[in-house]
């Protein structure tokens, strides 16, 4: 989709400032997220992206200034002054996560990596499970459910990760270098398979990436330089 | 090796500090146990030394009667006294409250050579030598409780002849005709140093599993702490193989950095035991404290202990590391642990098999060999080392069904760890499992005094609040009538009673029946009494055996005359004041064959000295193996949170709420924990009773005692606190930043 000015924003942060000890990592971020957008934040290493994604989840509280959740609906839910239990559930019910690695719990099968948000939000065992084969094979994983993280190729590896990021059908999926650890044509089945999915369904998603092939898939994109946003802002059409 | 390279991998960060610290402060929990243990070994062993002169019998004192046919025997000729020995006799039954003490009586030529332990020259007819702790007793209660008992004080027996400083003994002087007045005395012209006797092997066989049972969970506890953060571990290792190190570098670091805290870990211990030994000498064992001194081990012992625990942990750590196959992209076996099969049960079967083949050796085909206690200490070790063994293979099977019938996101999540990583599930909890084996064992073998029961009183039965002395021959009642007026003017005295019959009941002309005056009677406990001036009741009436209660008939003669007095029952108001009253009283009658005795000194008489000996290595082994497995279990709780840091921060970042990430904890623990631990009860009544069957197959186990109970229960809240304590633990290591970050 496009963005333009009457994009109705999903996600709204204001004045984001945030410090590691001394070192400032955001310093007064303005942005919003539309809703069914799918925004790539780009940057050189060490500039904030992943400080802003943490944010924005909802997964550190910033220092300063202000996230707001659906800040256009008439109760709109400022994340920032949560408290962690219903951060905890807004992270499980509304929103999804991929990384780049390692995220997979490694003693659970692909199926069970999957259902394990469903059973967080009480669905019953059997009923996730189902629901969870059904994504994995639209994935292009049919057969791979019983096995563990570790007999499983890389590629196969994040898909059943973007599988257990949108099992629960969120309404923002971060993705922090999803497919960083991928070689360019794993990447490339990784990502279009994804955002096939979340164009599908209208999700959005808030993608950190310093790869410019990746960044393409984006319908915008913002670029983060020493924790703000910089110049060379680009609106794919 | 590169001494940079070495500080930067063993403390180049600051969490290494506090793995380091964990370790050090582990191991010397460790060793300082393993040093007061081994010392409380020692102590015991040379408490039970200083006590051997007490367990002297000496030689009759009366010669073997010339003719074979004891029924046409008269009494044999008196052995005379003589310089070179003392006449002495054991006193079984001298009681205070609730104590029992060693009394000897002891006679002697002026002229005597012989030395008793502690004292030296016998003391004088009518004096006294008692070890401080009894003379404290003596000069802080009545005399007529229970100074007057022995005389007047001649001197204190010397530490050097005492068990241990609460050790309640006196050797009083009497005159030689009175001593060999019940054929009881013996002579003595030496003191055995022989501690046991001819339970010696038996008494070493219990001994060495006793301190088996008691060192074994401190072993574990050490192997535990030395894990700690071996996770973390792996993966640094991992990057300096990466970076270029050879797998010889990397295991070389991996035994530095942990020898280095368990030698520190270690020095530590020693000087903490050495610290904690005074306190630990005041832990009454077989009610007494130990000197401080008996639990000393000596320097060797301390180096020979720091230095296999250095050398240990360097080459563990070292063949761990190896064995883990940590290569430049990361651990490659870490996740796959080898699953467990059913051949892991076999070290416990054999164990089994070893301590039931030296049990029927020994009682079935009634052999004697030198191989049964051998047999029965290595099957021991090997049920112990089994029970560790199997319990992945159970953890795993237990797991197994539990992910089939996994519901939650927390059930699933633990079952699947379980079954996947079993050994590491397991270790967490092994330290409590073999605890509870531990103290099962204990408690099922101390059962076996607990089950000498007092009879309640009732009608018919001697009354426990009744003290009775049996009445020497050759007293008239005239002599016996005295001594019951003057009980009767005590305080706390109710009744006092002479039993006669036809003769003295030690003698031949005892007969079976006591007869009473009817009169008497209630004040015996007696409620139906036949309207006849005198009664009579089976004798049997004044055993401790007997739980029966016995009526009153009518005595075949109508009064009393003839017959002589027998014994002596006072009853009492039930205090302990009047009971040690009674006894003083009756003790120093003079008319009296025995110390007078109650139903309620059974329970301090009945057991054997084996049997006391094995009591003590069980609640010295109950103590020890919960708290240390109380330890372990937070450690190694402690050690799995920290190892999952990372896949931690993943669920809480996936939404997943912390109490969540506590249930995943706490099922983790209880599921390997109640799996094996029924196992453990089980095994260890069993063990419990073939180690007693060894014994002696007469003796009986029956139901532990409610501390058992108290023990199995403090062993669970133990484990549910353990695992509570790493809640704090759980929010403060799993930020979910480390899912990118670490």
């Amino acid at each position: 989709m496009s963005t333009n000015d009457t994009a109705v924003p999903i996600l709204s942060a204001r004045g984001l400032h945030h410090s590691f000890g001394q070192t400032e990592a955001l310093r007064g971020i303005d942005l919003d997220v539309h809703t069914g957008e799918v925004l790539a934040v780009t940057g050189p290493s060490g500039s904030g992206k992943s400080t802003l994604l943490h944010c924005l989840a909802g997964v550190l509280v910033p220092d300063g200034g202000s996230v707001t959740y659906r800040p256009a609906e008439l109760a709109p839910m400022g994340i920032s002054s949560l408290g962690e239990p219903k951060r905890a559930r807004l992270r499980l019910t509304d929103f999804g996560f991929v990384f780049q690695f390692g995220q997979l719990l490694p003693e659970l099968t692909a199926v069970d990596n999957v259902s394990i948000p469903l059973l967080l939000s009480g669905t019953r065992r059997p009923e996730a499970q189902r629901r969870s084969t059904e994504l994995l094979e639209r994935l292009g994983l049919e057969g791979i459910g019983a096995k563990l993280p570790g007999e499983l190729s890389g590629g196969q590896a994040q898909r059943v990760a973007v599988a257990r990021a949108l099992v629960t059908s969120p309404a923002v999926l971060f993705a922090d270098e999803p497919t960083g650890s991928l070689d360019s044509l794993a990447s490339e089945n990784v990502l279009t398979l994804m955002l096939d999915l979340v164009r599908e369904a209208g999700t959005t998603v808030v993608m950190i990436t310093h790869d410019a092939r990746t960044a393409a898939y984006a319908d915008r994109e913002v670029i983060v330089r020493d924790g703000a946003i910089g110049a060379g802002y680009r609106v794919s059409a | 090796m590169n001494p940079g390279l070495l500080k930067l991998a063993v403390v180049g960060s600051r969490s290494a500090y506090g793995r380091l610290t964990g370790i050090a402060g582990g191991v010397a929990a460790g060793v300082c146990l393993l040093l007061l243990l081994w010392g409380g070994a020692n102590g015991l062993s040379a408490r039970d030394d200083r006590g051997a002169w007490l367990r002297e019998t000496g030689s009759p004192s009366v010669a073997a009667s010339p003719t074979e046919d004891p029924t046409t025997a008269g009494p044999g000729a008196q052995v005379p006294l003589t310089a070179d020995t003392v006449l002495m006799e054991a006193n079984p039954a001298e009681v205070f409250r609730d104590q029992l003490i060693s009394r000897r009586d002891v006679a002697a030529l002026g002229s005597t050579t012989v030395k008793i332990p502690g004292i030296g020259h016998p003391p004088e007819p009518g004096r006294y030598y008692a070890s401080p702790a009894l003379q404290r007793l003596i000069e802080s209660t009545p005399r007529d409780e229970l100074g007057d008992r022995f005389g007047s004080f001649a001197g204190t027996i010397d530490e050097a002849a005492l068990p241990g400083p609460d050790s309640l003994i006196v050797v009083t002087g009497a005159p030689e005709a009175d001593l060999r007045q019940n054929g009881r005395a013996f002579l003595v012209s030496d003191f055995t140093t022989n501690a046991y006797g001819g339970s010696a092997a038996a008494y070493n066989t219990v001994l060495s599993i006793g301190a088996i049972a008691v060192f074994f969970p401190v072993l574990l506890l050490i192997s535990i702490v030395t894990g700690l953060g071996a996770a973390q571990r792996r993966e640094r290792f991992a990057t300096l193989r990466l970076i270029g190190a050879s797998p010889q570098v990397v295991w070389r670091i991996a035994a530095v950095e942990t020898s280095v805290p368990s030698l520190i870990g270690a020095v530590l211990g020693v000087g903490l035991a050495i610290l904690l030994r005074p306190a630990a000498a005041q832990i009454p064992v077989n009610g007494t404290r130990m000197f401080a001194a008996d639990l000393t081990t000596g320097w060797a012992a301390a180096v020979v202990v720091v230095a296999v625990v250095f050398a240990a942990s360097a080459l563990v750590a070292a063949h761990r590391t190896a064995r883990a196959g940590i290569g430049p992209l990361g651990v490659t076996r870490a996740i796959h642990e080898k699953t467990p099969t059913m051949w892991r049960s076999m070290p416990l079967f054999a164990g089994l098999a070893a301590m039931i083949a030296a049990v029927l050796m020994i009682r079935v085909l009634k052999v004697r060999h030198w191989l049964e206690s051998p047999l029965l200490i290595v099957g021991f070790l090997l049920i112990l080392v089994g029970i560790v063994i199997i319990g992945p293979w159970l953890t795993r099977l237990a797991s197994r069904i539990g992910l089939r019938q996994a519901r939650s996101a927390s059930a699933v999540i633990a079952a699947s760890r379980m079954q996947q990583t079993p050994v590491a599930t397991f270790r967490s909890v092994s330290g409590l499992v073999i605890a509870v084996f531990v103290v099962s064992v204990f408690a099922g073998g101390s059962s076996i005094i607990e089950s000498t029961e007092v009879p309640p009183a009732r009608p018919g039965l001697l009354q426990p609040t009744s003290l009775h002395a049996t009445v020497n021959a050759g007293h008239t009642p005239a002599q016996a009538e005295d001594a019951t007026r003057k009980a009767r003017e005590l305080s706390g005295i109710l009744s006092a009673t002479v039993g006669f019959g036809p003769g003295a009941l030690s003698g031949p002309d005892a007969g079976p029946e006591i007869y009473l005056r009817a009169a008497d009677a209630p004040g015996l406990g007696f409620e139906d009494v036949p309207a006849t001036e005198t009664v009579a009741v089976d004798a049997s009436f004044l055993y401790d055996w007997t739980t029966q209660p016995l009526a009153l008939s009518p005595a075949p003669a109508a009064n009393l005359d003839g017959m002589v007095p027998v014994v002596i029952v006072l009853g009492t108001d039930g205090t302990p004041e009047a009971m040690d009253r009674a006894r003083t009283l009756l003790n120093n009658s003079g008319v009296t064959a025995h110390s007078a005795t109650s139903t309620l000194d059974a329970g301090l008489q009945s057991s054997t000295r084996l049997i006391q000996g094995l009591a003590v290595l069980a609640y010295l082994g109950m103590f020890v193996a919960i708290a240390i497995a109380g330890l372990s279990l937070a450690v190694a709780t402690a050690s799995a949170v920290l190892d999952r840091k990372r896949v931690l921060g993943l669920m809480r970042l996936m939404g997943m709420p912390v109490f969540v990430l506590r249930r995943i904890i706490t099922r983790e623990a209880a599921v390997p924990l109640l799996t094996v631990l029924l196992l453990s009860v089980g095994l260890g009544f069993l063990v419990a009773w073939l180690m007693v069957t060894f014994i002696d197959d007469t003796y009986q186990m029956t139901w532990p005692e409610p501390g058992y109970f108290m023990a199995l229960g403090l062993s669970l809240l133990l484990a549910l606190g353990a695992v509570t304590a790493t809640f704090g633990l759980i929010r403060g290591t799993s930020p979910m930043t480390a899912t990118r970050f670490e």
